[in-house]
């Protein structure tokens, strides 16, 4: 039973960090229908800011942390203002084409700097000690990161649901000729969207980074392994992300405790989500949350 | 007549000039070698400060003239660990009429084998996989390969451990890199090394190792040996330590002591795990800064002459493309001593004869390079190193595994 809590524990922990990471994905898609290719990208800068600030400026972890976020929030917000703001209206495939360039541009910059070619790590800012809960243990980085991402998931929702400038991104994301008939600045909308993102890839690269080490290739790869899990929950919910995120932890856990190191089994953990994603598709191919369009012609 | 005459006199001195420098521009040879490696992309951590290695020895060459008036052209290209760029890269430097190339990674040292073989091209990469020697001529890998060095850390297990048949875990990368040494250890055991395999793992991009970590011990695993990169390892080590699974003494009963291969460690080890690589044991055939020797001081040297930061110099990666520049550059030194030509010929059988009295030292490895037509393994001598106090430090004598021998009747 203590071995299955403690796989419970960590999915949940994997799977928060998971919702973070993809939740960049969702708030661009949520309100341009755009995928961000060089979503890992951010997640990679936004460690590397914060290490920076860190190590190199003696900035207080905490802070730097938020600095991090502040700073990839304008990146983000620029790229949108030089990259794809001239795209508004281009078909979508050529906006998603412009992501896999900036992927190749911002992977350039990256590897111009220390981060490019070596690893480091981020001083050691929590306790050593664990935290046990019931019979399972869970590391202060870990608690940490799960509540920063259920803060930060409860934030966006709230800022969604209830905000005018969340409730125009909505609008925006359901009609963009609708929207500016009614004065939404559509441009804007979606520069926002694009600095949320750039905002919370520096929290999930933040915690990813504590949790593993800065490592470009680890970092970066993020973006990569959180896509089944916005598929999953839908590419344009945010209640989808953490419940899919969740789900996906739960799996390579569980794949991983029970499955691996039986009747020849291996890697199961990396395998199962995305058999599992394709099942689900089947059944619901808008994702678990995602929004079902009915075109009516 | 006379205005002839006139013509012919600086026409003379032209010639006579060029037949006098004639010599000298012969002896400006130029022996082209080039290397083609992942500076970015996957596995660049270890890379860049390669690439910085042999680009700084084959400067010092050049700047010092250790080949007379002769010079050393390494182009190194960049191929983001991509078989196909690697290919082009490779097809290029052929024309360029290289005498000897370094390649890089165990897919494309494998997948390049027959082109290496085609243009009868001596060739030095930076993968230690056994495989790469197999059905092959011209590649001559620099130190023991990966089997080797994870038997030789199989070895040191089973002559440490106390009580009955220690149980081993294997944590590898998934690709043909980590899986290089799977079958020679399994291989070695079969052959009586006295230890049971009990699980084979190839990591993913993992955020959390508990379910691995504690469904190995629950089925008493007490050693975990990795074949992969330092990250992975670092991860797993982090968690074994919030786990409270790492063993303080080696081999612990109920507790994992973690051991690794070439690229699982260096000082990038450290740096990514922070305490929880303390007593981490790892082998190579390289010297280290942290235990200070002429190969050591000369390596400083060399990153402080050419500018390199502090964790370059440190670098094992750096130590490696050394080496493999240093030994590059004696062998067209042997093939220049003897009066020959350099030619990939010449470069090839010098290999070939590096061994007994004519084994090279490069003063940065454990043992001597030796080579022979059939040994390419270059230094064959490994060194088990242990993190203490956050450094890695020697444990005992440098060895040859013995298991290599018997694995290989």
């Amino acid at each position: 039973m203590t071995y299955f809590l403690q796989l419970v524990l960590s999915g949940i922990v994997v799977g928060s960090i998971y919702a973070l990471s993809g939740l960049g994905f969702v708030l661009i898609y949520k309100s341009s229908r755009v995928l961000n290719i060089a979503h890992g990208q951010i997640i990679a800068m936004g460690a590397f800011i914060t290490y920076a600030l860190t190590v190199w400026l003696k900035i207080p972890l905490y802070i730097s942390f938020f600095i991090s976020m502040g700073v990839t929030f304008f990146l983000a917000m620029s790229v949108e203002r030089i990259f794809l703001r001239r795209l508004i209206g281009e078909p979508i495939i050529s906006v998603i084409m412009v992501t896999i360039g900036l992927m190749s541009i911002l992977d350039g910059i990256i590897y111009l700097t220390p981060f490019g070619s070596f690893n480091y790590s981020f001083p050691d800012f929590f306790p050593k000690t664990t935290i046990n809960i019931g019979p399972a243990t869970i590391s202060w980085t870990q608690l940490v990161g799960v509540i920063v991402t259920f803060v930060l998931i409860g934030l966006f929702s709230w800022f969604f649901k209830r905000s005018t400038v969340g409730i125009s991104m909505r609008a925006v994301s359901d009609d963009q000729l609708a929207s500016m008939s009614v004065g939404i600045s559509v441009p804007k909308v979606f520069g926002l969207a694009w600095a949320m993102a750039g905002m919370s890839a520096a929290a999930a690269g933040g915690i990813i980074g504590n949790i593993t080490g800065l490592n470009f290739e680890t970092l970066h790869a993020f973006g990569i392994i959180v896509f089944p899990v916005v598929i999953l929950g839908g590419l344009d919910s945010i209640v989808g992300a953490v419940v899919a995120g969740i789900i996906m932890g739960l799996i390579q856990q569980f794949a991983s405790g029970y499955l691996d190191g039986k009747w020849g089994l291996n890697g199961t953990a990396d395998v199962l989500p995305y058999i599992i994603l394709l099942v689900i598709l089947l059944f619901k191919p808008h994702g678990l949350f995602g929004t079902h369009e009915i075109e009516r012609v | 007549m006379k205005n002839q005459r006139v013509w012919m006199v600086p026409i003379m001195i032209v010639l006579g000039m060029v037949m006098a420098l004639a010599p000298a521009a012969q002896a400006a040879e130029v022996y082209k070698l080039a290397l083609s490696l992942a500076i970015t992309g996957p596995t660049s951590d270890a890379g860049n400060p390669y690439s910085k290695g042999v680009e700084d020895y084959i400067r010092y060459v050049n700047d010092t003239k250790m080949l007379k008036d002769a010079k050393v052209e390494c182009p190194i290209r960049d191929d983001q660990y991509q078989t196909d760029i690697t290919k082009r890269n490779f097809e290029d430097f052929l024309a360029d009429g290289i005498v000897l190339y370094l390649n890089y990674s165990t897919g494309s040292t494998l997948a390049l084998k027959r082109d290496f073989e085609e243009e009868k091209i001596p060739t030095i990469p930076a993968s230690f996989h056994a495989g790469n020697l197999e059905e092959s001529t011209y590649i001559f890998l620099p130190i023991s390969t990966y089997s080797d060095q994870c038997i030789g850390l199989a070895e040191y297990i089973v002559s440490n451990h106390k009580g009955d048949t220690p149980k081993v875990a294997m944590f590898i990368h998934p690709s043909a890199f980590g899986r290089a040494p799977v079958e020679d250890v399994q291989k070695a055991v079969a052959a009586g090394l006295k230890m049971e395999i009990v699980e084979v793992v190839e990591h993913g991009k993992d955020l959390d190792n508990t379910a691995l970590l504690q469904r190995l011990v629950s089925k008493k695993v007490r050693y975990v040996l990795s074949q992969t990169v330092q990250s992975p390892v670092a991860t797993l080590l982090k968690d074994a330590q919030r786990l409270g699974l790492i063993a303080t003494t080696f081999g612990e009963e109920g507790k994992l002591t973690f051991l690794g291969a070439h690229y699982t460690g260096g000082n990038d080890l450290i740096e990514l795990a922070g305490t929880a690589a303390e007593g981490y044991c790892w082998t190579t055939s390289y010297t280290l800064t942290s235990e200070p020797g002429d190969g050591t001081t000369f390596q400083l040297m060399l990153a402080k002459k050419y500018g390199r930061d502090d964790k370059t110099a440190n670098s094992h990666n750096y130590t490696n493309g050394m080496m493999v520049a240093q030994t590059a550059v004696e062998t067209i030194r042997r093939v220049q001593a003897k009066g020959g030509k350099v030619t990939r010929e010449s470069l090839y059988a010098e290999l070939n004869a590096m061994n007994g009295a004519k084994a090279y030292s490069p003063g940065n490895t454990v043992g001597p390079v030796t080579y022979s037509p059939t040994d390419h393994a270059g230094v064959d001598t490994l060194q088990i190193y242990a993190v203490k106090s956050g450094v890695f430090r020697s444990v005992g004598k440098p060895f040859t595994p013995t298991f290599v021998a018997k694995i290989k009747k």
